[in-house]
């Protein structure tokens, strides 16, 4: 028996521990270091416990829900629940972010704000354990802005650095061909900031999609609370029979999908809104650790699992088609990064578009569950990279540029095999954890591709080219940092691995590269069969894709691994990448360029909705520059077309007039004789006349 | 015998009166901090009861007659909606006289002021009849022009002259249409100005002639365009950045907490009972003017290098949020609009005594001229923050649960306000990138300048200020349900008795 108690305090465990390390003066950035793991550990413990308890009966726990907003006859209410699916979750979020704090620990040891980081992290942590287990689509999307907070700190932890371009050390580090990024806009306060509105841009699309949901709700006419993930099928019933805007009720269900869709093309960093995960770099390595591992990015994906049930197909093609597209462009991006950390940025958003590629395949065709279980792989195999390119950047003195390094495994043995591991496990490579879900990923997409034919190929297409480049850069990046020789003696001279308490970290993530502990007993196969009915789990003898995707990986894997080591390992190879880059130089400037989605951005903003738009909105209210330089402090005013120039015009005009009155009311007695004779003869004569 | 609601018109009055006896210099802002805290006590028990007890009946009524010959009264009484806005004032004003504390200038005169203002803000808000009504409505314009054209800036009195004209233009014809509703009363009745019987009747004045159409039609726009100034609606509102840069930090807490609540207060009081089939008519048009402030504040804020007149421009951006709110005339949408309103008066008032902690620092407001100061003043930097979060409706903060109400009650109302609805959600977007790019600008970033360094964190007089409200902010965002509960039941029957007129 699971008590219903366990969902709600998953949440409360953290938040209590974050309150707690922010309001307490800790003389010891250590000891809120400490605080923060041990809760994490405990509520680790308490969503293992949850897991068992759920995934061995199967049925859901469901927590106390409370009715939080009224909205005429419609309540949104604040409840939890989990089911399997959920309670794995929570116990890869609170793992990781017990791991990563733990590395953290050593990781900010001489950060003089190291204190601030506990709080902020378990905050950010709280947030998506809230969207792990809240039992509705609006208390999901509260959760889902707090995690957006959460990211916003931690992105600008280092929020007082300047820009990049006038940065002296990123001058001094940067790669000579570096380009792409546009130097003087990136900077943690430009990085957070960007993060954040770049999210809001696709919660304005969950907005609206919540909108349409509401309407659907009210016009098919239910009462009381809606939005409950137990019965998503039923958000919209009876939607045959809406007309709304102008709308049938079957294109408002797909416009809400698209919206639950959008946000989470947001939060997940997927094509055209992934330039903020890049940014996000500007954070510490142990908050991408966890951003990029189990919490932000991974909510996007969780979301649309959650609401699987919403998507109709029109609305899973667009979800498949974003995702293979994302998958395909960020892999090329990453393949031609000189920056450590860019490259896991990159196949973060790469993989991710995997997930979607899954997510769009169909539940019928095995793609819900092979999706989230490449979020589950991922998200423990990616905080391992991170964590181990952490170790890497300290031990290099901040050096992040990959072409620097080189011959880093005879000094760092744990790291080195850590990350050997996790990159094997990413590439796909046989009894990895990533074998294990990638298979099932392009399974799904090809079962689609062979079903739907026509359109349905695409993302099948796109995810394959995507995980071959996968295979290349991730072994690129490793050949890159550990093999070979030292290329340069002062990066990595003194480079050593960390401390024994962040080995241990490492050490204890290395299992769940494998694909053992995921496979074994068949246990996740097992939970993920709870899901919501009609969805196929991968290795089903209905899946028949399977060898054939199985193979197509197999062969991906080995031409991409093939090329990394042509190109990568050792001084020769390396002669032969650069003579390749050149050889494609339109197609590398292109990559290296960001395929010009950064820059595009950036002109958007400046040129339009950001900049140029807002500053001609200004004036179109109050006036050019020097009338309000004169409307704030005194002065002649100039004239000037504005909506406020249009009011003073208005008054100008109200007191010529009445100067023109004050004319006549000169004071001159002859005047007022002479007007007085003038009106009286008037009178007389019009007398006279009539 | 004085009820407690009197006590909230009549006590702010005599204590009044009593600043300007010239015994210690002290004494004043004592005076108007009783004043202003008998308001917020009296507001929140009359809240606590609308929420223990919700209802849509009027609490607290008093009534003396005031002319017999024009069936005018001092009547004054509350339901809900009026308890919010009491609790409100109330507690605006406390904060703006803790912010002016330390008032060097004349403060016996201020604090007067200050309390006139408090008198003639809670009277509108507690008044049963349309006469004290308007007199409230007016006597608020005297204080607020004196508070403006005397403590202001530079242009102080072009920006108090500004925005007394734009006022007084919106209520004079106020007053003649008043005056011809009163003289239309059928022959049978006893004339009078008790707003209960006016609503009743509204038949009456739908079928008055009047300059060619009918009395409704007339009164309808006299009232609305009154409102419109004070909301403000765009594009009426270029009184509004004039008067906030001008009024000093206390002042501008005012004008964004209370002032601006009078227009949503006087769409609900008198605009919708009083005509309701105008308001039916108009309802999609003002979704559309609610929906053009939403942006456009939000696109012209965004465009600001003036911080103080960003954060103005951001509050007709939130107002335009209870006027999308209010239009869609369902229960829901009136209670959002409400909720909005009290939301933004918690908001709005802690980012303006942000920019006045700023300002009387640096004595300059320019954004481009600040950076990194989160090294010398951490606090104020966390609180910039809190208040650029809470502008931009992160859910948990009060502003998420005023706009988020507005929207999706616009999204349950049918096509027009829908499509309203649908456009305004890209507000949010808006306004997380003016005010956070404001709080980029102001706060992170290497120090631009040195003698910023030795910028004092916040004060205890700022602390005494800013963190009620931000108490509050967190308070209202986390558990909304009291105050939606307290005001639910009126603006259901208000709209019920608006919707009754439905042909």
């Amino acid at each position: 028996m699971t008590p219903s108690s366990l969902p709600p305090l998953l949440v409360a465990v953290p938040f209590a521990a974050a309150v707690l390390s922010a309001l307490l003066p800790w003389r010891r950035a250590a000891l809120a270091h400490w605080l923060a793991t041990a809760a994490m550990a405990i509520d680790t413990g308490l969503a293992v416990w949850l897991a068992i308890g759920v995934v061995g009966s199967g049925t859901p726990v469901h927590g106390a829900h409370a009715m939080w907003l009224p909205l005429g006859a419609l309540e949104l209410g604040i409840g939890t629940f989990a089911d399997p699916m959920g309670a794995i979750m929570a116990v890869i979020v609170c793992a990781l972010a017990t791991l990563v704090l733990a590395f953290n620990t050593w990781y900010m040891h001489d950060d003089a704000r190291a204190a601030r980081f506990p709080w902020q992290f378990c905050g950010f942590a709280a947030a998506m354990l809230g969207i792990v287990v809240s039992d509705n689509l609006f208390l999901s999307f509260v959760c889902w802005e707090l995690v957006g907070l959460g990211s916003y700190l931690l992105i600008g932890f280092w929020a007082d650095r300047p820009a990049a371009s006038l940065d002296p050390d990123y001058q001094a580090n940067k790669h000579p061909g570096a380009r792409g990024v546009v130097e003087s806009r990136l900077s943690p306060a430009m990085a957070q900031l960007k993060a954040f509105v770049m999210n809001r841009v696709g919660d304005a699309a969950f907005l609206l999609g919540i909108g349409a949901l509401l309407a659907l709700a009210q016009a098919s006419g239910h009462t009381g609370a809606v939005l409950g993930f137990a019965d998503v099928g039923g958000w919209t019933n009876g939607a045959d029979q809406v007309v709304f805007l102008g709308l049938s009720g079957k294109s408002l269900a797909i416009l809400a999908a698209l919206g639950v869709f959008g946000g989470a093309v947001g939060k997940s960093a997927q094509f055209p809104l992934h330039t903020w995960l890049p940014d996000a770099m500007q954070g510490p390595t142990t908050a991408s650790a966890i951003i990029h591992a189990a919490t932000m990015v991974a909510a996007g994906v969780f979301l649309v699992a959650r609401c699987y049930p919403l998507f109709p197909p029109e609305a899973l093609q667009v979800v498949g088609w974003t995702g293979g597209i994302t998958c395909l462009l960020t892999a090329s991006i990453a393949c031609v990064q000189w920056d450590l950390k860019a490259v896991l940025a990159y196949s973060t958003c790469s993989q991710l578009g995997l997930m979607f590629v899954a997510l769009g395949a169909g539940a019928e065709n095995g793609g819900l569950v092979a999706g989230i279980a490449h979020l589950f792989t991922h998200a423990t195999f990616k905080c391992l990279l991170f964590l181990c390119a952490a170790a890497v950047i300290h031990a290099c003195h901040g050096h992040q540029d990959l072409h620097r390094m080189g011959g880093l495994w005879r000094k760092m043995p744990v790291t080195a095999a850590a990350s050997g591991l996790a990159v094997l496990a990413i590439t796909g490579a046989p009894f990895g954890s990533g074998f294990f879900s990638k298979d099932a990923v392009l399974a799904a997409a090809l079962e689609h591709a062979q079903h739907d034919g026509g359109a349905a190929w695409g993302p099948f297409v796109l995810a394959c080219a995507g995980s071959l480049l996968t295979g290349a850069y991730m072994l690129r990046w490793w050949l890159s940092v550990f093999a070979g020789r030292a290329r340069d003696a002062a990066v990595v001279d003194h480079a050593h691995d960390p401390s024994a308490v962040a080995k241990f970290v490492l050490v204890a993530l290395m299992p769940c590269t494998l694909a053992l502990p995921w496979t074994a007993g068949g246990w996740l196969d097992r939970a993920l069969r709870s899901l919501p009915p009609g969805t196929l789990v991968p290795g089903d003898e209905a899946n028949a894709a399977h060898g054939t995707a199985a193979l197509v990986a197999m062969l991906l894997l080995a031409v991409g691994a093939a090329a990394a080591l042509l190109l990568f390992a050792g001084d020769a190879a390396r002669g032969r990448a650069a003579r390749l880059a050149a050889a494609l130089r339109p197609l590398h400037a292109f990559c290296a360029e960001l395929w010009f989605v950064d820059r595009a951005w950036d002109r958007l903003w400046r040129r339009g909705a950001g900049e140029q738009v807002p500053a001609a909105a200004a004036r179109v209210d109050l006036g050019s520059a020097e009338r309000l330089q004169a409307l704030e402090h005194a002065g002649a005013r100039p004239r000037s077309w504005s909506l406020d120039g249009l009011v003073d015009g208005l008054g100008g005009a109200c007191r010529r007039l009445g100067r023109l009155g004050s004319l006549a009311h000169n004071g001159h007695l002859g005047g007022y004789l002479a007007a007085a004779s003038v009106l009286a003869a008037a009178v007389v004569l019009w007398g006279l006349l009539w | 015998m004085i009820g407690p609601l009197s006590l909230c018109v009549l006590g702010p009055l005599l204590l009044a009166a009593l600043c300007l006896v010239p015994v210690r210099a002290g004494l004043p802002r004592w005076l108007a901090a009783a004043g202003s805290l008998l308001t917020t006590v009296v507001g929140g028990l009359a809240l606590a009861d609308f929420a223990g007890h919700p209802g849509a009946d009027f609490r607290f009524v008093e009534a003396w007659s005031w002319s017999r010959y024009y069936g005018a009264s001092f009547g004054l009484g509350i339901d809900g909606i009026g308890a919010a806005m009491l609790l409100l004032s109330g507690l605006v004003t406390l904060t703006a006289t803790i912010a002016a504390f330390d008032q060097q200038r004349a403060p016996r005169v201020y604090h007067a002021l200050v309390l006139l203002l408090l008198a003639a803000v809670n009277c509108v808000f507690t008044a049963q009849d349309l006469l004290l009504f308007y007199v409230g409505w007016e006597l608020v314009l005297v204080p607020m022009l004196f508070l403006i054209g005397v403590f202001g800036g530079e242009q102080r009195r072009y920006a108090a002259l500004k925005f007394f004209v734009f006022t007084l233009a919106g209520s004079v014809a106020m007053l003649a249409l008043l005056l011809a509703l009163w003289n239309a009363t059928p022959p049978g009745m006893a004339k009078s100005f008790d707003l209960q019987q006016l609503a009743a009747n509204w038949q009456v004045w739908r079928d008055s002639p009047f300059l060619g159409g009918s009395l409704a039609q007339f009164g309808f726009l006299a009232v609305l365009l009154a409102c419109l100034v004070k909301l403000p609606a765009v594009p009426l509102h270029t009184w509004l950045p004039h008067a906030h840069v001008q009024a000093p930090t206390s002042v501008s807490v005012l004008l964004a907490g209370v002032l601006l609540k009078l227009g949503v207060y006087g769409l609900l009081r008198i605009a919708l009972p009083l005509f309701p089939g105008m308001a039916i008519a108009s309802a999609p048009l003002l979704a559309v003017l609610g929906t053009v402030g939403i942006l456009w504040g939000a696109l012209v804020a965004l465009g600001q290098r003036d911080l103080k007149r960003l954060v103005a421009y951001a509050s007709v951006s939130h107002m335009g949020f209870c006027l999308l709110a209010l239009a869609n005339l369902t229960a829901a949408g009136a209670t959002a609009a409400v909720v909005q309103a009290f939301a933004h008066g918690l908001v709005s008032p802690l980012l303006f005594l942000l920019v006045g902690v700023v300002y009387e620092r640096a004595h300059h407001r320019d954004l481009d001229r600040f950076g990194g100061l989160a090294q010398p003043m951490p606090h104020f930097a966390w609180f910039l923050l809190f208040g650029a979060l809470a502008g931009c409706a992160l859910p948990g903060l009060a502003g998420f649960v005023g706009e988020f109400a507005a929207l999706q009650s616009g999204f349950v109302a049918g096509a027009p306000f829908a499509a309203c609805s649908a456009v305004a959600t890209l507000a949010p977007v808006l306004a997380a990138a003016y005010l956070l790019s404001a709080y980029r600008r102001v706060a992170t970033g290497p120090l631009r300048h040195a003698e910023h360094a030795n910028f004092a964190d916040l004060g205890a007089r700022e602390w005494a200020a800013l963190l009620p409200l931000a108490v509050l902010i967190v308070l209202l965002g986390v558990w909304p349900r009291p105050l939606f509960a307290a005001v639910g039941e009126s603006c259901a029957v208000l709209v019920q008795h608006v919707l009754g007129a439905r042909p």
